[in-house]
């Protein structure tokens, strides 16, 4: 057991971020209590550092872990800077007035653990090796977040979200574990290593089949896909707007990190008539191709009649992961494939542009807020508030329009690439149909992008009070952060493409040859040494398929 | 499915195949020293400082320095790499730009490689230091011209000027073709903002437009042209494209053009369109005169020395591809010709002294192509090597009279400049300029003039184009002096611009940015001071001075490159250890007279008149540039009735119209007008009709599929949990339906 401690050392770090945090956002002293922030910011840095330095994961994508741990990570110290001052303000105020200081009535410690605890449940995913460990690390991630959004605000909605998001969130987990529970059935095993060799061998019997469709659509849930995407709009509506960017985020890449180690079991060397060596088994390939066109449908369709721009990021963020369930068919193409042709490692690029995309448009709507009727400040929530935001407050403005610009995917922006690599990939797998819808989807959210964009940079303020700044420079921080990451990587992404292509490799795809046995972790992570050598490696793997 | 998707493939991988040739190791290409890559992020830097400077709100020369301290630097470290370079060549590479992979369905790799990196060799150099080195000038003569805009016009002006020497340094220095190209777009867009830099003039904001415009037509040529390069030799680097050309070139000498493929041949071709354009060339050209709208530094950098010879370079950078052309290279020579002369004519009737400044340097680039198109790539690379130093510090002189004198170009109402006080340097400069575009005997542009005129005749089949240069020389002596005759020297007088239309920087103080240096209400008594006195003209400072004289000097010492070893001095040793030299073979196949293997060669070489061209032309262009200077002194200086009359004017009724056409331009805009622009204009009102009612309704339709489905999905989101547990239990069951039933069907 302990020479997996090496590979949980990033987690490992967040959670004693998290101990720490826990005691610290108690202090009676408010300046101490204010660095909770600043130090889950730190613990998630080095998290960041120690992913990209540790040892690849033991899995079926062993150069994934460190990847998506460090993207994690690194996004998460955004969303941190991003949720500040979401909670505890008024206690703060009160405080300030004279009054006395009462642990029990302050939120902040509570509100940044969990926001640590579900970052280190989904980058528990990452490393997941098996069914009950992913299963763990899936509701290490949710649990805390139905909190979050139940304590984002005040309100009464916020509550109600908050219970509609556990309820349902509960169902999803019902249908992944009983799906979960029926792979255990078929294959005779949790670990990963152990049922891909047995689907190998046996090939897929119906009680695995049917598991693994149950936990994909119930990880769907996570992703936010068609049919598990009713409580999206409503729980991302309801939550304050950082708490948004959070919920669009993690469980998201959690969600997908789960998929895509789900599929690598069943492995894309299932040949079939469109790709000869390279797809999914049929049903499933059916099932997903049938989910990611309904999602990236139902989420832009919806966007389009939405008046309030926090309801309209939440239906596009169901049509983004639309998107990326087509690099999920795709899959990682033959060995060693370019990241062009390897829709793993589009999808693990996307996530990383997505996330950057996402942190930047809600912390121009989280950077605003203006005078409910009662004095107390409120959330921005209609396009009204926005309009002429590039000539009131330039900087807010302009990170909203380049995010909302990449997002739609404008060249030459960061949004673009990502999207190319999903375009094809998906025409080197043959989807070309689920391509064309993914097409004439793109062109229907510019429709709600370029109005999102043009409300703040074409047109003017309205008449009437303003939104201000709401005073929390650590919001529009990271704001700046997420746009100068999107304008720079726009250009200099190279490192980032590569990454995400060099993390896409599954291990034993396209070369499982008759008779293959299971190999060992240790094995594993020598191979992956032995690797170094991609020519090498792309020779021996389509020898070995041409001897298959 | 198969079939579409079986058929795309094929179709991508044979338009992206490349022959085998592609992968042709490299020539010796060393790596360079790393700071090469500075030389284009200085002026990348003083640009964002300009920018921040305009966003601080600066109100001083701050910008200014900023920008001539950093363009310096790069000038500095220019003539560093130059020193170092020894006639070899480097690749300094700044970072990984675009590197993708594919394989295409015959399992053949395919690379688009383009890095951010930098390809040095003596063309590169030769180009670099007059770019960085005038540049830098320029910008200290343009501190002290532009000092009335002081404030966000200063900012604007000096980051978009920076902006132009980086996107130049990527032009000129960039490894691949595709830096290329986007350093070609960059002083495009660069001189699109300079030119409008009044943008409150609608005649500044029309000859921006124009500009772009007509280099858009080019620049389609020249995207074509690397698309096809791509698509033939697999790559877009020099060092790949240029080794990959050369197994042609003997075949192209010995006049087998048949064996080479044809899409090798159309390269060069569509390359040239984007020359043409950039480089003025006909039919293109009608933009660069327009250019002169911009302020007067910016005509003298980016539209007489640097950008416009943008063209030249990228010939001479692919000069093998164009040797193995078979119509490429005398098409070039062709254009060149006809446009020296064409633009020649333009200038001798025009009376705005920087107008025909700027149709001199129309013809002078004609000039440049037809020595490109003769086979003498040093010939046209000298050229353009003196033209910029002496065609600048001829701009700048005119600059500094319409600095001095409120705006007035008008050659009739401005005259005996030189007698008065505080001129004497602009005189000089000025006249040593005149000399060197007349190509007055043992001055620079004699001798850079010569080597183009001398190989015409010496290529065979070549000649008529020789007569129409010689011609055209006579024509350029004459109108150069026709200016100075009239501007410089003569009885003193002068009518100050009306500076509501003048051309140049005042233009704009009575559209509201009214500062006391306002000379917008300046009839002839008051010039916007504030008091009613005389007006004084006044004359330039120290900036301007300094820059006049250095630039002078620079123009006349370059005179002496020529004699700094065989075969066109410097310049033909820095052009011959380039990509532009002309091979061995080539060369001498029409070049007896250089020593080398004269017997076999004799047969080729033509003759002027029976005598040797090199040494005939020294004579002859000599006599030519007389005459001109010599018909320009009678008419405009003995021949001087009044400031604003000469005795020419009566020679006009002899020759027709011909002087009103020459006048009006022989009117090709507005035949290009009635030509392009007016079909185009009718058929664009077509279009609007059939968008509005058939494209416009369609989309709208478009719209409302999705808006009907989403208000029929929308009941479904009601808010009610049970109802949203519903759904998703529902949804699970369906999707298990489907797959079910798919596999039943056996899908």
């Amino acid at each position: 057991m302990s020479e997996k401690l090496p590979l949980l050392i990033p987690e490992i770090i967040v959670f004693l971020t998290t101990c720490i945090v826990m005691v610290v956002g108690l202090s009676p002293n408010l300046a101490v209590r204010r660095s909770c922030g600043l130090l889950s910011a730190i613990g998630l840095v080095f998290a960041a550092i120690f992913a990209v330095n540790g040892p690849a994961g033991d899995g079926l994508l062993p150069a994934m872990t460190p990847y998506a741990k460090a993207l994690i990570a690194l996004v998460g110290v955004l969303l941190v800077l991003l949720v500040a001052g979401t909670v505890d303000r008024e206690e703060d105020a009160r405080v300030a007035r004279g009054g006395v200081f009462d642990a029990l009535r302050t939120n902040r410690a509570e509100f940044y653990s969990f926001i640590l605890f579900s970052l280190t449940g989904a980058m528990l995913c990452a490393s997941a090796t098996d069914l009950i460990w992913l299963f763990l690390a899936l509701e290490l991630t949710s649990l805390p977040t139905y909190v979050l959004v139940t304590m984002s605000t005040r309100g009464t909605r916020s509550q109600e979200a908050g219970v509609k998001y556990f309820f349902l969130g509960a169902l999803g987990a019902a249908v992944f574990l009983y799906g979960f529970a029926l792979i255990y059935g078929g294959t005779g095993s949790t670990k990963f290593v152990d049922i891909s060799a047995a689907i190998a061998d046996h090939g897929m019997n119906p009680i695995t089949l049917a598991g693994m469709i149950l936990a994909i659509i119930g990880v769907s849930f996570k992703i936010a896909a068609v049919p598990m995407h009713f409580y999206t709009a409503d729980v991302y509506q309801g939550a304050a707007a950082p708490v948004t960017a959070f919920l669009a985020f993690v469980p998201k890449t959690a969600g997908f990190l789960s998929l895509i180690l789900l599929l690598a079991i069943v492995g894309w060397d299932h040949g079939s008539v469109i790709a000869a060596g390279h797809a999914l088994p049929s049903e499933l390939r059916l099932l997903l191709w049938v989910v990611a066109a309904l999602t990236m449908t139902v989420g832009n369709v919806l966007a389009l009649l939405q008046s309030s721009p926090k309801r309209m990021l939440a239906y596009s963020s169901i049509a983004h992961s639309g998107y990326m369930l087509v690099g999920l068919i795709a899959g990682p193409g033959a060995y060693g494939a370019s990241i062009s042709h390897n829709g793993i490692a589009a999808v693990l690029f996307y996530l990383a542009a997505y996330g950057l995309m996402n942190v930047g448009a809600f912390a121009a709507l989280a950077g605003l807020e203006r005078r409910g009727r009662d004095g107390r400040p409120v959330e921005i929530d209609s396009f009204d508030d926005l309009r002429g935001l590039c000539a009131t407050h330039p900087m807010l403005g302009w990170t909203l329009v380049v995010c909302s610009l990449s997002l739609l995917g404008l060249p030459p922006l960061l949004g673009f690439f990502s999207k190319l690599t999903l375009f094809t990939s998906g025409i080197a797998a043959g989807e070309i149909v689920l391509v064309i819808v993914l097409g004439i989807n793109s062109a229907v959210a510019a429709f709600y992008y370029l109005r999102l964009a043009g409300v703040a940079m074409l047109e003017d303020a309205t008449d009437g009070p303003q939104p201000g700044l709401a005073p929390f420079p650590a919001r529009a921080i990271s704001g700046l952060i997420a746009l100068v990451l999107v304008v720079s990587l726009s250009f200099f992404g190279n490192g980032l493409l590569n990454a995400s292509r060099n993390a896409a490799v599954v291990e034993g795809s396209g070369v499982r040859a008759p008779g293959h046995t299971p190999q060992q972790p240790g094995q594993h992570a020598d191979e992956h040494k032995d690797a170094s050598d991609p020519a090498k490696d792309a020779s021996t793997s389509v020898a070995q398929r041409v001897g298959a | 499915m198969t079939i579409v998707s079986d058929i795309m493939a094929s179709v991508l991988s044979a338009a992206l195949a490349a022959p085998e040739s592609a992968h042709a190791v490299a020539s010796a290409v060393e790596p360079g020293p790393w700071w090469v890559s500075l030389i284009p992020a200085l002026p990348m830097l003083a640009c964002i400082l300009c920018g921040v400077c305009a966003a601080m709100r600066v109100k001083s020369k701050l910008p200014a320095w900023i920008t001539v301290g950093c363009l310096g630097v790069s000038f500095a470290l220019t003539v560093a790499m130059f020193q170092q370079l020894a006639g070899g060549r480097s690749v300094t590479v700044a970072w990984e730009w675009i590197n993708i992979g594919w394989t295409d369905t015959h399992g053949r790799e395919q690379r688009l490689l383009a890095n951010f990196g930098f390809y040095v060799d003596s063309l590169t150099c030769l180009w670099m230091l007059f770019v960085t080195g005038l540049a830098t000038l320029i910008a200290l003569y343009a501190s002290e011209y532009m000092s009335h805009d002081v404030g966000a016009g200063y900012c604007r002006f000096f980051a978009a000027f920076s902006l132009f020497v980086f996107s130049m340094a990527c032009l000129v220095m960039g490894d691949n073709l595709i830096l290329l190209y986007l350093g070609w777009e960059g002083v495009g867009l660069c001189s699109y903002l300079l030119i409008g830099y009044f943008y409150k003039k609608p005649s500044a904001v029309a000859a921006a437009k124009k500009a772009f415009i007509m280099n858009r037509i080019g620049d389609l040529g020249l995207a074509l042209g690397v698309f096809l390069t791509f698509v033939q030799f697999g790559s877009v680097e020099y060092k790949v494209i240029l080794e990959a050309a050369q197994p042609w070139i003997a075949a192209a000498q010995a006049g087998h053009f048949s064996e080479i493929p044809a899409t090798v041949q159309l390269i060069p071709i569509l390359l040239m369109i984007g020359a043409f354009g950039k480089s003025a060339q006909l039919p293109l050209y009608v933009w660069l005169p327009d250019a002169m709208e911009g302020p007067t530094p910016v005509s003298a950098l980016i539209h007489a020395a640097t950008m416009v010879t943008a063209g030249v370079y990228l010939i001479a950078r692919t000069y093998p591809m164009f040797l193995v052309s078979e119509y490429a290279l005398p098409i070039v020579a062709w254009v060149g010709a006809l446009t020296a002369l064409v633009a020649a004519t333009i200038g001798m009737a025009q009376f705005d002294i920087k107008r025909i400044m700027a149709y001199s340097t129309v013809s002078q680039l004609g000039y440049m192509f037809a020595g490109l198109g003769v086979l003498t790539s040093t010939g046209a690379a000298f050229h353009v090597f003196t033209h910029a130093f002496f065609k600048a510090s001829l701009f700048l002189s005119c600059g500094a009279v319409m600095h001095g004198f409120a705006g007035q170009l008008d050659l009739r109402k401005l005259s005996g400049v030189g007698k008065m006080k505080g001129w004497l340097v602009v005189t000089i400069a000025m006249l040593v300029g005149c000399l060197n575009l007349s190509g007055f005997p043992f001055t620079a542009g004699f001798f850079s003039k010569d080597m183009i005129l001398a190989e015409t005749f010496v290529t065979p089949g070549m000649a008529p184009i020789g007569w129409i240069l010689l011609l055209t020389a006579g024509l350029t002596a004459y109108y150069t002096f026709r200016v100075f005759f009239r501007v410089f020297v003569g009885p003193k007088y002068f009518e100050p611009g009306d500076e509501a239309h003048a051309h140049d920087d005042h233009g704009h103080g009575d559209h509201g940015h009214g500062d006391h240096h306002d000379h917008a209400h300046a009839p002839e008594t008051d010039h916007g001071h504030g008091k009613a006195h005389e007006f004084h003209p006044h004359a330039p400072g120290w900036a301007i001075n300094l820059v006049l004289g250095t630039l002078t000097l620079c123009s006349i010492a370059a005179a002496g490159l020529y004699f700094m070893g065989d075969h066109g001095g410097w310049v033909g040793k820095m052009v011959h250890d380039s990509s532009a030299a002309i091979p061995a073979v080539a060369h001498d196949a029409a070049h007896a007279a250089d020593g080398h293997g004269e017997a076999a060669h004799a047969v080729a070489h033509g003759t002027f008149l029976g005598m040797d061209p090199h040494k005939a032309m020294y004579y002859v262009s000599g006599v030519i540039g007389f005459i001109g200077i010599g018909v320009a002194f009678f008419l405009h200086y003995l021949g001087r009735t009044t400031a604003a009359t000469a005795n020419a004017d009566k020679l006009l009724p002899m020759l027709g119209p011909i002087p009103r056409l020459a006048q009006g331009k022989w009117f090709v805009d507005e035949f290009y007008d009635l030509l392009i622009v007016k079909p185009l204009h009718l058929i664009s009102i077509v279009f609007a009709y059939v968008d509005k009612l058939l494209v416009d309704g369609l989309v709208n339709l478009f719209g409302w599929i999705p808006r009907a489905f989403g208000s029929s999905l929308r009941p479904l989101q009601g808010g009610n949990l049970h109802g949203y547990a519903v759904q998703m239990a529902g949804g699970v069951a369906v999707l298990l339906l489907i797959v079910y039933l798919a596999s039943i069907a056996g899908l």
